[in-house]
């Protein structure tokens, strides 16, 4: 794969668009979305339901190919990648914060670290050592042991941070992160992400229809029916929608 | 699966008795393979005398006379040749009556006898008779009681073993009085030859074969495959189907329940292919799973199936099982077999889960 042109780029894209559908029929849910993200920002997609966030969130993980324009991980066309490359790429290179977090119910806190760290190709002692420090990193180390379902929203979703980041990926999606969290505890892990782009110089997505998340963005991308409306001064949206 | 401990229960238990019907299966067709072939087994000579075309004796007639015994006799080189005349019989005692597979034999010289007496001894006497076991135990005959047979009243002196054929089972008498039972004293079914020379089975066989046209003439081994066969091809095809059935209910309940088990966690199965998840690692957890489901049927099968076995057996005494360590295995070794090919059907399921399924 090449390097990217510039070292500090996770992620362009170039024209994007993503229809759903056959025959040109379908839905446009991306509409010619052009994008650079780095390593050091937290970017913002914000926007209404069905405004295509989370499909721009897909596509920047090559999770889905575009209909037309190009995607570039890495700077590499995703359409470069194997089947097989990309689900290294996402074990490697990627971490993920789901919409109500999707932690694994049937394992502990520390086995749903553990398992993304055997996906990143780790094994044995080093495992088990690598997530509990990292549980200790995130102050969930008390939790280890337990199943999810015993734990509140709160530290939930401090366990799926840490799971994004244990395998050390450069770029980390975030869909909705503070979406079924309460003020402070939605500050909590704001702060929290932005301490992962500021501090270990993570790219951070987050698509978001959560104003309080503004502030602590880098860039904000509203969207609109598939589209970039416009990358807005956070200030300014600030105060238009406070 | 551990959470629904009902479901559980319920699958395991399913698998367990599928297993327990496969080992039941195996267990019967070995305990009537020995009961229908021991009789022969033990029985061992150097030839066996049949009438022409005659093969074997669970399923074929042979007709011989006494006069064949005679010519035989006179043959150059053999030594004994012993009598035996095999009827379906009906025993009464009281109201009931049953039909037993009458075997009468040259008591003096006792071949022919049963293979083993659990109980009593061997008949000495005409109005003699030895049962088998499980006819004994079934219809509740014990040593000493008195039977009859056409207008004979015989006792009960001996309880044989090994010779339970499942759908009829073995009694003995002396040859004259299987004979009297017929009607025909000069009636024989075989005869058992044995030579002074074992060296010269061959030649004395074609000798028998060329002085005595019209005769079947079969070696020890020969015979005794020719009864395997005869028994194999009445009891292996019935065997065979309800195997094949219970692999296709096992098939059925683990392909099943793997299936739900993935649409259940069909999240978690997007999330682990979001986060990278080799296909190995997810391929490889249906297997587990499967392999985890047949193991702990297995284990409930092999507690549940000697009890089951013997309760069976004292139901239903004519049923007679015979259980080996390699019967057990084969049957765990299929049921893994089942199990790898009930999760190549559910891995299928998984491949059908995408990625967005996980932000949806």
């Amino acid at each position: 794969m090449n390097q990217p042109e510039n070292r500090s780029e996770i992620v362009r894209l170039e024209n994007v668009s993503k229809v759903f559908g056959v025959n040109g029929h379908g839905t446009t849910a991306v509409q010619a979305v052009t994008l650079s993200l780095s390593a050091g920002e937290l970017v913002l997609l914000l926007g209404p339901s069905g405004s295509g966030k989370t499909t721009l969130l897909t596509l920047m993980a090559g999770l889905i190919e575009p209909s037309e324009g190009r995607v570039l991980l890495f700077g590499d066309d995703v359409r470069e990648y194997s089947e097989e490359e990309l689900q290294r790429l996402r074990a490697r290179r990627l971490g993920f914060i789901f919409q109500n977090f999707l932690l694994i119910e049937s394992l502990s806190v520390l086995e749903n670290i553990t398992l993304v760290l055997r996906f990143a190709g780790k094994d044995g002692a080093e495992v088990r050592l690598a997530a509990r420090n990292l549980l200790r990193e995130f102050n969930i180390d008390r939790f280890a042991d337990r199943f999810p379902a015993k734990l509140s929203q709160g530290e939930k979703q401090r366990v799926a941070i840490a799971r994004a980041m244990a395998n050390g990926g450069e770029l980390i999606i975030a869909d909705e992160p503070t979406a079924s969290l309460e003020s402070k505890r939605a500050l909590e892990i704001i702060r929290l992400l932005q301490s992962l782009a500021k501090d270990q110089n993570k790219c951070v997505v987050v698509a978001s229809h959560d104003l309080r998340l503004v502030e602590f963005a880098d860039r904000v991308f509203r969207m609109r029916d598939g589209a970039i409306d416009e990358e807005v001064r956070v200030s300014g949206l600030a105060t238009r929608s406070g | 699966m551990q959470a629904q401990p009902l479901r559980m229960a319920l699958t395991i238990g399913g698998i367990a008795l599928c297993v327990v019907l496969m080992l039941f299966l195996l267990s019967v067709y070995r305990g009537v393979a020995d009961g229908s072939i021991e009789y022969i087994r033990s029985n061992k000579t150097d030839l066996w005398v049949l009438q022409g075309g005659a093969t074997n004796i669970l399923r074929g007639s042979s007709i011989l006379s006494t006069g064949h015994g005679n010519l035989l006799r006179d043959i150059p080189g053999i030594q004994s040749v012993s009598p035996i005349l095999f009827l379906l019989s009906t025993i009464k005692q009281g109201s009931q009556a049953s039909t037993v597979n009458l075997t009468g034999y040259d008591v003096t010289t006792g071949i022919g006898s049963p293979p083993q007496i659990l109980d009593g001894r061997h008949v000495q006497d005409d109005r003699e008779i030895v049962l088998d076991h499980s006819f004994a135990a079934k219809f509740r005959f014990n040593i000493g009681d008195q039977v009859i047979m056409k207008e004979d009243t015989l006792q009960v002196v001996g309880i044989s073993a090994r010779t339970n054929m499942f759908v009829i089972q073995y009694a003995f008498v002396t040859l004259r009085q299987a004979q009297s039972q017929i009607g025909y004293p000069g009636l024989v079914t075989c005869y058992l030859v044995k030579v002074h020379d074992p060296s010269t089975i061959a030649a004395i066989r074609e000798r028998i074969r060329d002085e005595l046209p019209g005769l079947e003439v079969y070696d020890h081994e020969e015979f005794l495959r020719n009864n395997i066969r005869e028994m194999q091809s009445g009891f292996l095809p019935l065997l065979y189907t309800i195997a094949a059935i219970g692999g296709i209910v096992l098939t059925t309940i683990l392909s099943l329940i793997l299936s739900i088990n993935i649409l259940e966690r069909r999240k978690d199965f997007a999330v682990m292919k979001t986060l990278g998840s080799p296909w190995r690692f997810l391929r490889g957890l249906i297997f587990e799973q499967g392999l985890q489901i047949s193991s702990a049927g297995c284990i409930v099968a092999l507690v549940l199936f000697f009890p089951v076995v013997r309760l069976i057996e004292r139901l239903a005494p004519e049923v007679s099982t015979k259980t080996s360590l390699e019967q057990i295995s084969g049957v765990v070794l299929a049921v893994w077999g089942i199990s790898i090919f009930s999760s190549l059907l559910a891995v299928r399921r998984v491949r059908r889960i995408y990625t967005l399924e996980a932000f949806s």
